[in-house]
């Protein structure tokens, strides 16, 4: 499966707020680590209400964290 | 392995066992003749089964992975990492839509067989056949899912 069309800064994020690990970030917004190695690896787009958790963690607006890009999607 | 990886790796592995079993089972009976008696038996065996199996091979491998890792770290596990989140839903939600397809050529094929003058037990043979096969092929798809992240 390709990468989606949705990009992230969380390993940036992590590492800007004190090199939170996976596993912080993951029991932050009730996911399992799994899911934020994929959403970091961009092979899982979330959901919109993940997606704001992950900004609200990082104390930050949604389009800093995850942005689009029309060209990687197939639509 | 997550949780939910154990528990489909436990269903795939007790399901190609079950399957296997029924294939055997099956062919002995139709070597032997093929009668209304054995096959009806065959099928609540497969489905005893399949229930004990799952549930008795769940609890197994919680127990043998919570021992091992303890071993590993060398403290005891405080809880249990049974977190469902929206991946494992959208992975499960895909596994079972794969299991579904499987499964509805498996019932067309089964209907196709009485259509075309096969006895009545040749389409339930085929229908478990098809229930049983379906279910792997689910399992297998969100084992897949699972190692490649989605």
């Amino acid at each position: 499966m390709g990468k989606s069309a949705i990009s992230n800064n969380i390993r940036k994020l992590r590492f800007l707020h004190g090199e939170m690990t996976q596993q912080d970030l993951a029991d932050k917004v009730g996911v399992t680590r799994q899911t934020i190695i994929a959403i970091e690896k961009e092979r899982y787009a979330p959901s919109l209400e993940l997606a704001f958790r992950i900004a609200f963690v990082f104390d930050a607006p949604l389009e800093d964290v995850f942005s689009y890009d029309a060209k990687n999607d197939p639509i | 392995m997550s949780f939910q990886e154990k528990n489909i790796t436990v269903s795939l592995i007790s399901f190609t066992l079950i399957l296997g079993f029924y294939s055997l089972r099956l062919w002995h009976i139709v070597r032997n003749g093929f009668e209304a008696g054995s096959v009806f038996r065959l099928w609540g065996v497969v489905i005893v089964l399949a229930i004990v199996m799952t549930i008795a091979g769940t609890i197994l491998a919680h127990i043998l992975s919570t021992i091992l890792e303890a071993i590993r770290t060398g403290e005891e596990p405080t809880e249990v990492e049974d977190l469902e989140d929206e991946r494992d839903r959208l992975i499960d939600l895909r596994g079972t839509k794969i299991s579904y397809s499987v499964s509805s050529i498996g019932v067309f094929l089964a209907m196709l067989s009485f259509v075309l003058g096969k006895s009545p037990l040749v389409m339930f043979a085929l229908l478990i056949f098809a229930g049983l096969a379906a279910q792997i092929v689910g399992d297998i798809f969100r084992l897949v899912l699972y190692r490649r992240g989605f």
